[in-house]
């Protein structure tokens, strides 16, 4: 070994990438490495991707794999059991989403829903989110808020229809409030959750920096419950697509949720397929979007 | 500095007439009794004793967590009641906040005591130059090592300029060749500084290799059982260690620590233990050995 004894003692608390470099200095000059060929790096990142690069390829066989089979059960009419005879073709979807995407009354659906999600999931994590962390560090609300959450949480979105009727004096209002609804629940309860698991040595350290009860919410319980909150951001945005389409099915004029079940009503069977293609759709993408946030916000969790 | 008037040496810790206990099912329990300490301006003093025996227990005291039963804590003659800046600890868990940067966890401090940006930023810097921790100053906690974290959160600490540093078992969760390092840097450190500090440990090469002065603990409930100056030179260096008189101390504590462990573990193993301990102590009465 030709690293020097000073190298060796300081090992322990130097980055081992440091190490290394220290280590690769002394071995005696070798002829200069060219840069790697392309051919090198190609494969050398590769090597680094290649399970992202399998799941990728396995993940778009299965999803044509999907389709073959759905337009195979569609083409020959199927019955066994379930009935095939009046679904329509993969084909025939996107027939009439071609002619639906120019369709300024579909992209109108669309759009509402978007906005009564965006309303009611915001409004729910605007007051989810505070009283969470407040309920999770003040017992006495806690002990009043609780018992009331824990009997209404129960309760599904679709079965607060009739009362979000007679509640709101608009369509539109009660469709929001249900949507608030369906997000409210799982964003307070992983909050509170979140607040509970707080170490409560990071808040006596706090305590020792000379941090006050109003630091101590904003510099620990705040930041240490953001994982649970984002869970709870998450699970929240997927109830309420649930509860915004029931909504939107019983009471609404307007949204995907209204446009595939009247494509029931019209007999346009390709429509439904269609709705449904797009409910999925702005679903993916509105958990993908605060995964995303969650991402940016929370920089210390990324590797 | 320029003071005309010479400021009082600062960071006098007194631990009076300490007794602390807490309720159960079966009544009070109690944890600490009847314990006298004292930490003089600048000196390093450590608690040993069994595991149980109450010595965090008195350190949380000190540091405001906890409220005595009975007895007063006071830093500078001003009695304690609450934690605060002026005592800065280190935590056996590191508790450095994972969501800050090495550098805004040194700056928290600063932050709080309401401190400009630019100005706790460079403040912070200088500290972690300091420490040798400057390439890490962006890095979150997760990344670093042990030793480092525990360096980190010694400077985390040290930055508010308190009066007293209290430790509880800080190195508790390094590897040997590590918390040796840790040593090192730590009494290097206290020699720059001359701050007060309170150490709590099990590890009794660790006490005496740190200290001015140990106090041993009972098994619960806890008190003092022996104050044990230790008056190896300084400044310390791992080397001494090996030195006689360094290996006396060690020998003279470890026999009481061994007698209130024993003690701790319960009566029937008692007097087997006492046995074993008259044999090892043979030739080295205890006085002589203190």
């Amino acid at each position: 070994m030709s690293s020097s004894p000073a190298v060796l003692r300081q090992q322990e608390d130097t980055m081992p990438s440091a190490a290394a470099v220290t280590g690769s200095e002394t071995v005696p000059a070798k002829p200069q490495t060219p840069a790697p060929s392309f051919g090198t790096l190609t494969a050398r990142w590769y090597r680094l991707n290649r399970d992202r690069l399998r799941a990728l390829a396995i993940g778009t066989l299965s999803l044509a794999a999907f389709l073959v089979v759905w337009h195979l059960l569609t083409t020959y009419r199927v019955v066994f059991f379930v009935r095939f005879i009046n679904v329509p073709t993969p084909l025939e979807v996107y027939a009439s989403f071609t002619k639906a995407i120019h369709d300024p009354k579909f992209l109108m659906h669309l759009l509402l829903s978007c906005r009564r999600i965006f309303v009611g999931f915001s409004l729910a994590a605007i007051v989810g989110v505070p009283l969470g962390l407040i309920m999770g560090r003040f017992k006495l609300v806690h002990e009043v808020v609780f018992p009331v959450a824990e009997v209404l949480r129960p309760i599904p979105a679709i079965a607060w229809v009739p009362m979000a009727i007679m509640l709101w004096p608009t369509n539109e209002q009660s469709i929001v409030f249900i949507t608030f609804l369906g997000s409210f629940f799982p964003i307070l309860v992983n909050t509170l959750h979140g607040v509970s698991l707080v170490d409560p040595v990071l808040v006596r350290a706090a305590q020792c920096l000379g941090a006050r009860e109003r630091s101590i919410f904003r510099e620990v319980y705040f930041p240490a419950s953001l994982p649970h909150i984002f869970t709870g951001l998450t699970v929240g945005m997927g109830v309420a697509w649930v509860s915004l389409i029931a909504a939107e099915m019983i009471s609404g004029q307007y949204g995907i949720g209204y446009f595939t079940w009247e494509a029931y009503s019209l007999v346009q069977y390709a429509d439904i397929a269609l709705g449904m293609i797009a409910i999925g759709v702005l679903g993916l993408g509105s958990s993908l979007l605060i995964r995303g946030v969650g991402r940016l916000v929370m920089p210390w969790r990324s590797k | 500095m320029n003071d005309i008037r010479t400021k009082p040496p600062q960071g006098h810790i007194e631990v009076d007439n300490f007794s602390l206990s807490y309720e159960s099912i079966d009544g009070a329990v109690q944890a600490v009794t009847d314990t006298h300490i004292h930490v003089n301006p600048g000196e390093f003093v450590s608690i040993v004793g069994p595991s149980g025996c109450g010595k965090s227990t008195l350190l949380n005291a000190v540091a405001g967590f906890l409220k005595p039963t009975t007895g007063i804590v006071t830093v500078d003659g001003e009695p304690v009641n609450g934690p605060s800046a002026e005592r800065g600890m280190v935590f056996q868990q590191y508790s450095l906040f994972p969501w800050k940067t090495v550098r805004e966890n040194v700056e928290f401090g600063l932050k709080m005591r309401g401190m400009p940006r630019s100005q706790r930023e460079r403040a912070a810097r200088t500290l972690l130059g300091l420490a040798g921790l400057e390439a890490f100053e962006k890095h979150y906690p997760e990344r670093l090592s042990g030793g480092m974290k525990q360096r980190v959160g010694i400077v985390r600490a040290l930055a508010t300029g308190p009066k007293v540093l209290l430790l509880d078992e800080p190195f508790g969760a390094l590897d040997a060749q590590t918390r040796v390092i840790m040593q090192q840097i730590l009494t290097n450190m206290w020699q720059r500084l001359k701050i007060s500090v309170l150490f709590v440990t099990h590890d009794i090469d660790e006490a005496i290799f740190l200290s001015d002065r140990v106090y041993c603990m009972t098994a619960r409930p806890g008190s003092i059982k022996a104050e044990i100056p230790i008056p190896l030179e300084r400044p310390r260096q791992q080397s001494m260690m090996m030195s006689s008189e360094f290996l006396a101390l060690r020998r003279g504590l470890m026999s009481l620590i061994r007698e209130e462990s024993l003690k701790a573990m319960g009566g029937e193993i008692n007097d087997l233990g006492m046995q074993g301990l008259t044999i090892e102590l043979q030739g080295h009465s205890l006085a002589e050995v203190i």
